[in-house]
């Protein structure tokens, strides 16, 4: 058995190909699982940039919460500060990059500024773009995943245009090539530039996806089912990336989530209790 | 060599009304959390800031709970994996506050800008995208060899900018401790740079992050970026920041800011 998070973090491990450089955002542990999950099986000469602490980075340390510095400041080959990062770094290098849109429509358009409402007087103000409306207009390695699969995610019409979609007509850049949420994974259709189903994951079914997705996306049928995190993949997400569950801090929602980051951060405590000395 | 060093009492009367205030770290990363509750709680406290943050965070959040922002520039607001900044969220949710929408590019092409003593950088960034209906000052113009549309990103400076380090000397040449964000490049855009210290040396020799010339106070205070961490020597005190959240989703952040400055 394994969780959602789990088979996220494998399908993100398997679009990343050896030898690339992949770029890690704020809060995205999953994204780190899968990452570091890709360089210790079969992308061993991965190449990391972390928005935190700036640095690149070849080797790598187990996710942390409180102690996250620690991964990519001690294991930097070399730091970057985010102005040059920015402005020279990632424009020369268009490193992978995992985004998670706070809605996302039919052709990977999506926003992370606000949800409903109006933007004077949103429902929900979102934390902010960060790079999305930078790297979107000319990146060519734009992933996206949802850790939790919904139709308040999925949207015809997004409330605000923060990341550009795939849309290889009309605009300079490619867009996100690839979706994975916790029911399935997509690509986008080379015609119509819409989502389009590449696997639905093991015990989820079409019509729950249809009902959980606001628009229509494309499939052929047969569904293919998605490969299953292999014994070894499930070894090292629990044991050895990630053994305090980090990962699991992007599926759950509520009292469950508040529950999990204080679990994390008494382990983390004891388990790092060598912070200052090490 | 001239000894800046300051008293934070003193050092907090740089923050006028109306001021631009920058803070340097990031989200839950070497803010100056201690500097901010000294200038909440000072006599007078400065109004109508227009608060300017790469990534805002825990730091910047307290001010905007302390009714003291008025405006805010950043391209992220938030507190990682701890969740959304309560006050911030809420404050914008009920449009109570005005937001500057930033992204990293332009952050980063306006510093530089204002490094540079022009009035913009070209970008690619922000193309096709609904950025532009936010931000109407931000121009796309024709770049002059190739014809094609660019972004022109304006200038961004700051009145202060407060910047909490691993270690300083009293000329106010800094360490940093890893994690840069964009403090080196704010002390070139402030006009008058604040320094906090976990430690204050009287000279630094070598490998220093940034140059104490800019810079106006040097403040010893240990402990400054509590409960954000200052690495390598403390971590994140994520306990206190869900102690921070709940109060104020109960409510009670006023009560957390006095009982935390006891």
């Amino acid at each position: 058995m394994y969780t959602k998070d789990e088979i996220i973090a494998t399908c993100i491990s398997h679009q990343i190909p050896n030898g690339q450089l992949v770029a890690h955002g704020i809060a995205t542990p999953l994204v780190a699982a899968g990452y570091l999950l890709a360089r210790l099986t079969h992308a061993p000469d991965l190449a990391f940039i972390s928005a935190i602490g700036q640095s690149v980075c070849r080797d790598w340390a187990p996710l942390g919460v409180a102690t996250i510095e620690k991964l990519w400041i001690s294991q930097g080959l070399m730091s970057i500060n985010f102005v040059d990062a920015v402005c020279s770094f990632i424009p020369r290098f268009h490193p992978i990059e995992f985004f998670r849109p706070g809605q996302v429509d039919a052709t990977g358009n999506f926003n992370n500024v606000f949800i409903g409402g109006s933007y004077e007087r949103p429902r929900l103000r979102l934390p902010g773009v960060g790079g999305i409306p930078d790297i979107t207009p000319f990146g060519e390695n734009i992933f996206l995943y949802v850790p939790r699969h919904g139709r308040h995610t999925f949207v015809e019409k997004l409330d605000f245009t923060s990341g550009i979609g795939h849309d290889p007509t009309t605009r300079p850049g490619k867009g996100p090539t690839y979706l994975v949420s916790d029911l399935a994974q997509f690509d986008f259709a080379p015609e119509s530039g819409r989502m389009r189903l590449i696997s639905i994951h093991p015990g989820e079914s079409l019509g729950r996806l249809q009902a959980k997705t606001g628009f229509v996306f494309e499939y052929q049928e047969p569904v293919a089912e998605t490969d299953s995190p292999t014994p070894e993949e499930l070894r090292l997400l629990r044991e050895v990336i990630d053994p305090m569950g980090i990962r699991m801090l992007e599926t759950l929602s509520g009292r469950r989530r508040r529950q999990k980051l204080r679990d994390i951060l008494r382990e983390e405590s004891a388990f790092f209790a060598g912070f200052e000395d090490s | 060599m001239i000894d800046k060093t300051l008293s934070l009492s003193d050092a907090v009367r740089y923050v006028r009304d109306g001021h631009t205030i920058a803070l340097g770290g990031m989200t839950i990363y070497r803010r100056p959390v201690a500097f901010v509750q000294a200038l909440i709680t000072t006599e007078n406290p400065p109004s109508k800031l227009t608060l300017f943050s790469f990534t805002a965070g825990l730091a910047s959040d307290i001010l905007v709970g302390a009714g003291m922002v008025e405006r805010i520039r950043t391209c992220y607001f938030g507190l990682e994996s701890f969740g959304l900044a309560p006050m911030f969220t809420n404050a914008a949710s009920d449009g109570k506050i005005e937001i500057i929408e930033e992204s990293e590019a332009s952050i980063a092409n306006g510093l530089r800008a204002k490094m540079a003593g022009v009035g913009f950088m070209p970008s690619r960034a922000w193309q096709g995208t609904d950025m532009f209906s936010v931000r109407p000052d931000v121009r796309i113009i024709e770049d002059p060899y190739n014809g094609r549309d660019l972004t022109a990103f304006p200038a961004i400076g700051c009145d202060v900018a407060v910047i909490h380090v691993l270690k300083a000397d009293k000329f106010g040449n800094c360490q940093l401790g890893g994690n840069p964000t964009i403090d080196h490049e704010l002390t070139l855009v402030a006009d008058t740079v604040i320094i906090t210290a976990e430690e204050v040396v009287d000279s630094l020799e070598t490998s220093i992050d940034f140059s104490g010339l800019p810079v106006s106070a040097v403040v010893h205070l240990p402990q400054g970026a509590w409960p954000t961490s200052c690495y390598p020597t403390y971590p994140i005190d994520g306990d206190e920041i869900l102690r921070y959240i709940d109060a104020c989703n109960k409510g009670e952040f006023d009560a957390y800011i006095r009982r935390l400055s006891q």
